[in-house]
């Protein structure tokens, strides 16, 4: 991660110079052009909900703009990023959890039986996502944004604060996961996906 | 890369069907302009928490001035009193001796002196105040 880390500070050194010279508007609208699809797809991984990602984008990034003239510039700034966008979820996981903690036991029963079924689903694609969700939660917030961030382990590593490896090892465990379950499901025939486009 | 460590023709095809099944999801139309709207908002709450903390220390200053007036007030009322009295103490101390020296008059010439000094220094504040002098307090 530490390459990342260096990476991502040369590449926002104009944003650091902006705020540097009290262009706090101007290195925010610049912030916003790298950063709002990143946070969006980030909530979106963390949260699994549209909505609530897209109101954990917005008040991270608010959050950002408030705080963005006390950024000292010790961490990088997609770290800094990322860590307010990560505490915004948290709080929003926290704040589901507590308003719908019986909403939750249906889910995680029809996940359950989702994946005792025998039957494939009517699509490949659809059962590929159902797979997916049943991952365990680190797995598939690594898998998703892995995907999201066309494969850039560095960059899934920084949006997790965690390490490359960390990143490596649960997106082999997912793969792994995804592909004894395709297995039970009799799905494991590499041809069976050739021919339905996926 | 060993044949143990190369991905298999399943592995390959899974994480293509990975890339095309999950795929970014785009950022919603009206997002910036929500987030303008938010921003606006929060700026808002920030000229509004200036606004009370401006008021909350201008209420500050004026207890503290008006506490310093009242003190102002006090000390000059001290010294007044103080004032008299070691006046009177003076006067019955000096008063046999200035009689004695200067004759029966010089008490009468030295008080009217005094009273003269005091009433020309009032008369001059006064005038002044009235006048727009220094002693008015511009807001």
């Amino acid at each position: 991660m530490q390459t990342a880390v260096v990476d991502a500070a040369n590449r926002h050194s104009d944003i650091a110079e902006l705020l540097r010279a009290g262009h706090r508007d101007r290195a925010f609208e610049a912030l916003l052009q790298r950063y709002e699809g990143k946070i969006y797809r980030l909530c979106c991984a963390l949260l699994r909900d549209r909505a609530q990602a897209e109101d954990a984008a917005q008040e991270s990034l608010v959050r950002i703009w408030k705080a963005l003239d006390r950024f000292d510039g010790r961490a990088s700034l997609s770290s800094w990023i990322y860590a307010i966008t990560r505490n915004r979820c948290l709080t929003a996981l926290e704040r589901r959890r507590v308003m719908d903690s019986l909403s939750d036991s249906e889910v995680e029963t029809e996940l359950a039986d989702a994946s005792a079924a025998e039957e494939p689903s009517e699509e490949r694609s659809g059962q590929l996502r159902e797979l997916v969700d049943l991952l365990p939660e680190r797995l598939r917030r690594a898998l998703l944004l892995f995907y999201f961030e066309e494969r850039s382990i560095s960059e899934v590593a920084l949006m997790l604060g965690c390490p490359e490896g960390t990143v490596k090892t649960h997106l082999f465990r997912a793969r792994a996961a995804l592909t004894e379950q395709l297995r039970k499901r009799g799905l494991a025939d590499p041809h069976l996906w050739l021919e339905s486009g996926l | 890369m060993t044949d143990s460590e190369r991905p298999s023709e399943l592995e390959r095809t899974l994480d293509a069907a990975l890339a095309r099944t999950l795929t970014p999801p785009g950022v919603p139309a009206a997002f910036r302009a929500k987030l303008r709207a938010a921003l606006v908002l929060a700026g808002d709450s920030n000229l509004s928490d200036a606004r009370s903390r401006l008021e909350r220390e201008q209420r500050e200053k004026l207890e503290e001035l008006e506490r310093n007036y009242v003190w102002l007030r006090r000390r000059t009322l001290g010294t007044m009193i103080g004032g008299a009295f070691a006046a009177g103490a003076a006067a019955a101390v000096a008063l046999p001796w200035v009689t004695a020296n200067l004759g029966p008059v010089a008490p009468l010439v030295i008080a009217s002196g005094g009273a003269a000094v005091g009433i020309g220094i009032g008369l001059a504040s006064w005038l002044r105040s009235r006048g727009g002098g220094d002693f008015q307090v511009r807001y």
